[in-house]
């Protein structure tokens, strides 16, 4: 139902918005400014305007410390997490709305625990088997860590997707012959799309931002992923900020690319998710 | 049920193939298992991490040996070492602070480096003696478990020359007392404040013990196992202290900084007066020199009891799980790095005191203010924690701020002197207690 909206509404209703896009773009503004300032001007004339803007910090990052190659691990990291986190995560996520077994309720409530276990409490264990493993040090380590709380996430947002459709769609397909598994791939994914990307969107952000296992888990300048390296412009005491806000633009650039081409789904597949989980 | 079947095994084959697959992706190894690997502590200066990088590579090619060098972020020191303790991938060899290496050692993580200490302290005319106290404490049962590099963690004072001089302040105060009293003519707030020191729980709130200890407030008796906070000196100091903050002689958000809030206050020209070890002047150097221009450096002020100027050291340490090998390859590498002619470049850019006589008369600490303050910390400073006994139960003491915390609770809650006092006591002796019924 549409109401009209009078002129004094419509002005209120702006304004509010206004603000709130101001209290949201601010912090990302002013990052944007910061990287944009010679150290000096950082501390000794702060200031909401690009006074004396120059690329400088940028040029650093990229050309002096390497940036580009933080990027493309975490991209490697993030991406690699996202695929098989994905797909893992339908696959339970499958089983656990559709199929009837016994300890399934059991079964979905731990994965859900598995992802609310702080990550501080799991590194020194995950040392451990990835030591074990032989897998310290290496991207595809890094990866296989980041499935212990990216595919818990993926499966339990997956789960209340699944559970919005009907189930008689896949029993009509399977009454005219498909496959329990055709019935999966060929009905229930496609309808699932939106939830699939919405899923892999949050999932991919959770591994692109994540920091504390690659600091522990990475050793090498050359396999830093992005969070690691920007924790590496602090030094001790000392705090480059315009390299740090050249740096943390830099790598929420992905990001927001990411989430501007799948915003419509991600609104879509996280309320149905949420309405019907 | 025979769909059911089929997609159980499909999952299951599924998982089995990208487990595999996983695990058998093209490997980026680094480390081999005959490449002798080096954690080296990552500081501030960009230049003095690239030689120390360099100059181990070079030594891996005179030894005909692969090498790997990762510079450790100090602030990630510990979770890195624990992780790797906890796997059983630490490295052959790594620099660590003086507290982390008693923790190791305690533990039984680190090799004993007598010999090796002796060795290279003699052939550099000896170490200082303010390092040779802490590498030779009562903690260690005897053992020296590193080689120590530098001094380090001795706080210079800054102050803003051009704002005090003006105010008819030439010279450096001698006293925390004149400090406050300068800072009291010369602030100009909101644009200026004088005392740039941090009360908030961070490394450098815990200057703040050292100002107590130097009012002659102690954290523990001598055995060091019995907390003596209430004491009147500790009421004298804290009346001191708040007296100063509620004068607003501290910036806003002083109890509340992070780690770098007394050096950002310093370079926004917010602060007349700052205790940093060197980090600010190599940023000034490099981003303000208009701002090194009217700054000047001193020693720490001292108390109405003493003057107390803590000095740390940076080590170089083998832990036990290094090959026999390797530790005797470690050894040789950390004598090659106590080369002079090379410590004397890499001193040059980084911001440490010597640790030994040979390294007195490099240059530097000649010709730049900041590093003669370290050389004078190194070589007129007392060990960290002096006068208390600098035992594990006095790290955690520090790691808890517990002495900026008692300053929180008066100038910010409000509480009285003694309240804060008696509720300080508590925590600290609790803290007492668990190491002395280990």
């Amino acid at each position: 139902m549409f109401y009209r909206v009078s002129l004094p509404q419509k002005f209120v209703y702006y304004m509010l918005l206004v603000i709130m896009a101001l209290v949201i773009l601010f912090p990302i503004y002013y990052m944007v400014i910061v990287s944009l300032k010679l150290p000096k001007d950082i501390y000794r004339t702060p200031s909401l305007l690009p006074i004396n803007a120059t690329l400088k910090n940028y040029i650093d990052l990229f050309a002096k410390d390497d940036f580009f190659i933080n990027i493309r691990n975490s991209l490697v990291v993030a991406s690699l997490s996202t695929i098989v986190s994905v797909f893992f995560s339908c696959l339970a996520s499958y089983s656990l709305v559709r199929l009837r077994y016994r300890l399934r309720d059991w079964i979905g409530r731990l994965i859900l625990f598995t992802y609310l276990t702080p990550s501080a409490l799991l590194f020194i264990p995950l040392s451990v088997i990835i030591a074990q493993l032989q897998l310290g040090n290496k991207l595809h380590g890094l990866i296989f860590v980041y499935l212990t709380f990216a595919a818990p996430l993926s499966t339990w947002l997956m789960m209340g997707y699944f559970k919005g459709i009907p189930v008689d769609l896949e029993e009509q397909a399977m009454v005219d012959g498909a496959t329990r598994f055709q019935a999966f791939y060929k009905i229930l994914l496609p309808l699932a799309v939106p939830g699939l990307i919405a899923v892999s969107v949050f999932t991919f952000t959770s591994a692109w931002n994540e920091l504390l296992y690659g600091l522990i888990f990475i050793t090498s300048p050359d396999l830093q992923t992005v969070p690691v390296a920007i924790s590496y412009l602090i030094t001790g005491d000392v705090f480059r900020y315009g390299l740090i806000m050249a740096a943390s633009v830099a790598a929420a650039a992905p990001v927001m690319i990411l989430y501007y081409l799948s915003q419509r789904f991600v609104v879509q597949g996280l309320s149905a998710g949420a309405v019907k989980g | 049920m025979h769909t059911r079947k089929f997609l159980f095994k499909s999952s299951f084959r599924l998982t089995i193939l990208l487990l595999a697959m996983l695990v058998l992706l093209p490997n980026i190894v680094v480390a081999q298992s005959d490449t002798f690997t080096y954690w080296g502590g990552l500081i501030f200066s960009d230049e003095a991490n690239s030689m120390f990088e360099a100059r181990i590579k070079e030594w891996g090619e005179m030894k005909g040996i692969p090498v790997e060098v990762v510079m450790i972020n100090q602030n990630e020191t510990v979770q890195r070492v624990s992780a790797a303790i906890e796997a059983g991938t630490l490295p052959d060899a790594l620099d660590l602070g003086w507290g982390f290496m008693l923790l190791l050692s305690q533990n039984d993580q680190l090799v004993a480096l007598n010999d090796l200490y002796t060795e290279i302290g003699d052939a550099h005319g000896g170490w200082l003696d303010s390092i040779n106290s802490l590498m030779t404490s009562d903690e260690f049962g005897g053992s020296i478990y590193g080689v120590p590099y530098a001094a380090s963690g001795m706080n210079v004072l800054y102050r803003r020359y051009d704002v005090l001089s003006a105010a008819g302040f030439e010279d450096a105060p001698a006293t925390w007392e004149e400090a406050a009293d300068q800072s009291r003519a010369a602030q100009s707030p909101p644009e200026t404040y004088g005392m740039g020191f941090a009360l908030s729980n961070v490394g450098d709130g815990n200057l703040t013990t050292v100002m107590l200890q130097s009012w002659g407030g102690r954290i523990a008796d001598d055995t060091g196992t019995t907390c003596t906070i209430d004491s009147d000196e500790t009421r004298a100091f804290l009346e001191w202290i708040t007296t100063a903050f509620s004068d607003g002689l501290f910036p806003p958000g002083a109890t509340t900084w992070d780690g770098a809030g007394d050096n950002t206050a310093y370079q926004a020209g917010n602060a007349l007066f700052i205790a940093n070890p060197g980090s600010v002047y190599l940023n000034m150097k490099d981003n303000d020199p208009e701002l090194l221009e009217a700054s000047r450096f001193s020693g720490l002020p001292g108390g109405p009891v003493m003057r107390l100027v803590p000095v740390d050291t940076v080590i170089r340490s083998i832990p036990t799980t290094t090959s026999p090998d390797k530790q005797a390859l470690a050894a040789d590498l950390f004598q090659f790095l106590a080369d002079d002619e090379f410590m004397a470049a890499y001193m040059n850019a980084a911001i440490y005191g010597p640790a030994m006589q040979s390294q007195v008369d490099f240059p530097v600490f000649t010709e730049s203010p900041v590093h003669v303050g370290l050389l004078d910390g190194a070589l007129n400073g007392t060990p960290a924690g002096f006068p208390d006994v600098n035992n594990a139960a006095y790290a955690e003491y520090g790691t808890n701020f517990l002495t900026p915390r008692m300053i929180q609770r008066i100038a910010v809650d409000g509480i009285s002197i003694d309240d804060a006092i008696a509720e300080t006591q508590q925590a600290c002796q609790d803290i007492y207690d668990k190491y002395n019924t280990q």
